[in-house]
């Protein structure tokens, strides 16, 4: 019983990590090697035509940095428009706020996916469609997060920000010099969360770009054409070539990661 | 005079991006897809005639509704419980010390780093039934995208595969923060594993183990993008989920009045899960 344990959960994982083992392993088959009798699992002569092949015959590169950079901004100002909200609504007091923090925060309530037939119309009409200002559109806000920062601010006396204005600080260089590095943690995470749900965003970024040179990695990645004729090296490559910088960063990261969802959803 | 005005404006203008946002991308849209539920909408978007409820009764009479309601239904039935029980045992079984254990439980938190198209593409890839490595492997012939029980069970697969590694780590932390003298006081009593789980840890995690129900139930309901790129709701509209036909509605009939009425049914079933969840969260207390 002792022993069983140990033998059944390393089972058990292998079986889950087996789709990521076996997609690197196939990014280097042959052709033939998909339809050998038996199955394999290894490549009989490791190849990297795959690789080639995704970056020749695809616009892989263009998705990928269209997804980096619409992540990227989009994240900068989902932050900002989440820091400044957070910060009026723990150090301000002002005619309406409670009001005007449950109307942002309610708005957790309307799923997004349910929203989009009104929202393409809206992009539409402000002409955003293929633009990376449209992609990012429906995500910049973040309720979540700015109900997050404003439970991490309330912590924070606000005789620090007090004390600063009569030293003659303004709010801005409070918030840059003082509040921003005392938050830095929270911040950070958020930022990462913010980053990964943009990046990964798959529905949106499908209807509001049409143009294959705007196309973000995720909607591209399902569009290189290659599996379709079950041509499936390619395929395999490029899924490898997206996943494989993250699939190191949370094997270096684990545990800080594991850390970090204890903090964030248990409150220890 | 004039620096006091600008100092009662300065709360207003940090609210103002979130607060435009939330109007322009959440309420507008929330409030112009009831209306147009209650109207003709003609293929441009422009809302024709008010019709009451019609489109409501015409929406319960089709068949082809039926079929997204009661797929999306059974796909919450079978998942849920499904991915609860798989990702619980490997919570419980990673929960112990030692190298070994640190590996396993990289191994179940790693399908996380897989974007969701990447996962379903694997999955596609690999459930292909003439070349596909599963079929192969278990020595069987599954028509998996043209049955519509294995097109089903594909979907809870998939989903499974997308959600395990998030819900392990939720579940994992819970069980860390359960205390280890409890443990000590519980195997000094002779109590076996499952008595170890029923009255000492279920009871200890049952609020995140909630929480992880809960949201699984939502985005169950809305389940969409897995169907999209893996089944296209087939085969015999047998994955059609209630989001998805909101989409082909919208999208590709252009008929913006049904999938308005979709998406109004949608947030009702929704709405209830949500609030559910809010009065959870209530309860938590984050960064304290």
């Amino acid at each position: 019983m002792k022993r069983l344990v140990p033998i059944g959960a390393t089972l058990f994982s292998l079986a889950v990590v087996f789709p990521i083992f076996y997609s690197i392993s196939a990014s280097f088959f042959q052709y033939t090697d998909f339809t050998a009798i038996p199955a394999r699992l290894l490549p009989s002569v490791p190849t990297f035509s795959n690789y080639l092949r995704a970056f020749n015959e695809s616009n892989l590169l263009v998705f990928l940095s269209n997804s980096l950079y619409s992540a990227l901004v989009g994240t900068v100002l989902r932050m900002t428009i989440s820091i400044l909200g957070a910060y009026a609504f723990t150090f301000f007091t002002f005619r309406g706020k409670n009001i005007f923090f449950i109307l942002i925060v309610a708005t957790m309530l309307l799923p997004p996916d349910a929203l989009i037939l009104e929202n393409y119309t809206t992009v539409r009409l402000m002409r955003l469609t293929d633009t990376y200002l449209g992609i990012i559109s429906t995500t910049l806000l973040a309720p979540t997060h700015l109900f997050m920062l404003r439970q991490y601010f309330k912590t924070i006396s606000s005789e620090y920000r007090e004390a600063a204005l009569i030293e003659g600080c303004s709010d801005s260089r409070f918030l840059a010099t003082l509040l921003i590095p005392m938050s830095k943690a929270v911040i950070i995470t958020l930022a990462i969360h913010s980053f990964s749900t943009i990046f990964n965003d798959y529905l949106w970024p499908l209807l509001v770009t049409n143009r294959e040179m705007m196309r973000t990695v995720q909607v591209g990645l399902t569009m290189l054409g290659f599996s379709e004729n079950l041509d499936y090296g390619p395929q395999f490559a490029a899924i490898t070539l997206l996943m494989t910088p993250i699939l190191i960063t949370f094997i270096a990261l684990h545990n800080p990661i594991q850390d970090s969802v204890s903090t964030r959803f248990t409150g220890r | 005079m004039k620096r006091t005005n600008v100092r009662h404006l300065k709360p207003y203008l940090l609210i103002a991006p979130a607060l435009l946002l939330a109007l322009l991308f959440s309420y507008r849209p929330f409030i112009l897809t009831l209306v147009n539920s209650l109207h003709t909408v003609s293929l441009g978007g422009k809302r024709l005639s008010f019709v009451g409820f019609d489109n409501y009764v015409r929406l319960f009479a089709n068949p082809s509704f039926h079929a997204s309601l009661s797929n999306t239904l059974r796909f919450t039935l079978f998942f849920v419980p499904t991915n609860i029980t798989i990702c619980l045992s490997a919570a419980l079984l990673a929960n112990r010390p030692g190298k070994l254990a640190t590996l396993n439980q990289i191994f179940f938190f790693l399908p996380m780093a897989v974007g969701l198209s990447s996962s379903m593409m694997i999955v596609k890839m690999m459930f292909n039934p003439s070349i596909g490595i599963i079929n192969q492997l278990l020595r069987v012939d599954i028509q998996w995208f043209s049955n519509r029980h294995a097109a089903m069970a594909l979907l809870v697969i998939a989903g499974v595969g997308l959600d395990i590694g998030l819900n392990f780590l939720l579940l994992s932390a819970a069980l860390r923060n359960v205390p280890t003298d409890l443990h000590e006081v519980a195997k000094l009593e002779g109590a076996n594993a499952f008595q170890t789980f029923r009255y000492l840890q279920a009871p200890l995690i049952s609020s995140t183990l909630l929480f992880v129900v809960v949201t699984n139930i939502k985005d169950a309901m809305l389940i969409s993008s897995p169907v999209m790129i893996l089944t296209e709701g087939g085969p015999f509209r047998s994955t059609q989920t209630l989001v998805y036909q909101m989409y082909l509605e919208g999208f590709k009939s252009g008929n913006y009045a049904m999938g308005s009425t979709i998406a109004t049914v949608v947030f009702l079933l929704t709405f209830s899960i949500l609030l559910l969840l809010m009065r959870l969260e209530h309860r938590r207390v984050y960064y304290q």
